[in-house]
């Protein structure tokens, strides 16, 4: 379980990138949605113990970030936004890297990162440079960490970003074959519907909702959202364009006045807080 | 400190980043070898053979050096473009852990370079037994002290587009000026100590002193051991772990 109260960071470039967040997180798959800058590398960072926090604190099964985190090094794995194997490296190489520095001998590496390799179907890079693969399966080779880990507490920052989508649908399905608890950062809403038990909205560094995606979407039911110059009434404006969210039956009624009409997502999540979502 | 080493890491790192280089990327080997390599020519040619026991002496200490603070760009390139240090971070890993791992593997990596010039000081007779011992015994001092230089400018650098360029800058001005391919009479005296800031300085000259090729300077072992002791503490303070 992971406990936060009323975390802050400020970057020494005067950058508040976290401004008080108060969460508790139990969860097997939790996903942080944001957009870029909102704070969610930070929180993760901090939570995998490293990066600092400027105040506040942020428990992990009842161990404290700054003062207990060689313990929680033990028990959690965190694979960094964008990272990239070592070019010259192999896959099996890389892992057996990884795993001999969380402890393991030789003998129990080279098992662990077998059996991974196999369930995530990459055994035969084995032993190709790492350069020479594809980026769907870079990441996978970070995945197969993760997996080889037996970790209880995997975090994973943005772990589909720049990928194609065949590759994105890759690495979710890689990513559903670890069996530790999950906190994951995205900003790709369907990510977190795919891949989640819970959802935290983060923007600004604050914390604007918390739920399961049905318990977020209920406000939503049987609605649809119209965007439009010049709708009536508006729920809300973003820059030009006027958004309202009606009923499936009327939407026809809007579509005939050249507005236009929308499948409700998670998207709308942000929307409605007013906070822009990049295409 | 060595006793709390994850020497089962180190190692591995070693071998897969070190000596897989060489297996898979030889003409990185080559590059490393070229430029002492080059200079050895040089002074054989413009000496008339006369200084090239100098030369190759220096030539065990710039591969070392210059292979240690050519790291600089893989460290910062590790850490800001692959993320890997940061991988490392969240594990039972200890930055004395990553850094001793990186080096080692740049020892094995300038290791071909290290043999080519032990060829070359038998051919020349250039040894002498105390003059072997010190030149292993100086080769790993020096290893240490210019890989914390390597992890503090690393640190230091924001963006991997600049750390190349500096690593290059710095690999030839700390291998080259110092009395690594002459003899260290040709320095007065005051210049002997501020090039030791460059630890190759003191290296070169023990290792031209107890070879037998220049009067020994005993004191630059305590300069030696200052530049290992400050430059490598530095390193371990300011080497980015856990960032604040």
């Amino acid at each position: 379980m992971i406990e936060i109260s009323n975390l802050k960071k400020v970057y020494k470039n005067g950058f508040q990138a976290l401004s008080g967040i108060d969460l508790t997180l139990r969860d097997r798959v939790t996903s942080i949605i944001g957009r870029n800058g909102a704070g969610k590398t930070t929180l993760v960072r901090i939570l995998s113990t490293q990066l600092s926090p400027t105040s506040g604190r942020a428990m992990i099964n009842g161990l404290d970030v700054m003062d207990d985190a060689d313990r929680i090094r033990k028990f959690i794995v965190s694979i960094p936004q964008e990272a990239s194997p070592v070019g010259i490296m192999t896959p099996a190489e890389m892992i057996k890297l990884y795993l001999v520095g969380r402890g393991l001998s030789l003998h129990d590496a080279d098992t662990e990162l077998r059996k991974a390799m196999e369930e995530l179907d990459i055994m035969s890079f084995r032993n190709t440079p790492t350069d020479l693969l594809s980026g769907g399966t870079k990441r996978k080779v970070f995945v197969a960490m993760a997996i080889a880990s037996n970790a209880d507490l995997i975090f994973l920052d943005e772990p589909t970003t720049g990928l194609d989508p065949i590759s994105r649908m890759e690495v979710w399905s890689a990513i559903r074959k670890i069996e530790g608890d999950i906190v994951l950062t995205t900003h790709y809403m369907e990510e977190a519907r795919e891949l989640s038990d819970m959802v935290v909205l983060v923007e600004a560094g604050k914390v604007l909702e918390k739920g399961t995606v049905d318990e977020l979407m209920k406000r939503f039911r049987g609605k649809i959202r119209v965007e439009g110059p010049n709708l009536m009434e508006p729920d809300l404006k973003i820059g030009s364009t006027s958004i309202k969210y009606v009923n499936m039956e009327s939407a026809q009624k809007y579509v005939e006045a050249g507005n236009m009409v929308r499948q409700v997502s998670l998207d709308d999540l942000f929307i409605l807080h007013g906070v822009e979502i990049e295409p | 400190m060595v006793w709390k080493l994850n020497l089962r890491f180190v190692f591995t790192f070693a071998w897969f980043y070190g000596f897989r280089t060489i297996s898979r990327g030889p003409s990185y080997l080559i590059a490393n070898i070229s430029t002492p390599l080059t200079l050895l020519f040089l002074v054989f040619m413009l000496s008339h053979g006369e200084l090239v026991k100098y030369a190759i002496a220096g030539g065990f200490l710039t591969v070392i050096a210059s292979v240690a603070l050519q790291s600089s760009g893989d460290a910062a390139f590790m850490r800001i473009q692959l993320r890997i240090q940061e991988l490392f971070v969240a594990t039972s890993v200890s930055s004395s852990d990553y850094m001793v791992g990186l080096t080692m593997s740049e020892l094995v990596f300038s290791s071909p370079g290290i043999i080519l010039y032990a060829a070359l000081g038998i051919i020349f007779h250039v040894f002498t037994p105390v003059g072997v011992l010190v030149i292993i015994a100086t080769m790993i001092l020096l290893l240490v002290a210019t890989s914390g230089l390597s992890f503090i400018i690393s640190s230091s650098i924001a963006h991997v587009r600049n750390i190349w360029g500096i690593a290059g800058i710095l690999s030839i001005v700390m291998t080259i000026i110092p009395p690594t391919f002459y003899p260290y009479t040709y320095l007065p005296g005051w210049l002997q100590y501020v090039l030791s800031l460059s630890p190759v300085t003191p290296a070169a000259i023990l290792v031209q002193g107890y070879l037998g090729l220049s009067p020994v300077q005993p004191v630059m072992w305590l300069i030696l051991l200052l530049d290992v002791f400050a430059y490598f503490t530095v390193a371990k303070v300011v080497t980015k772990w856990r960032e604040n």
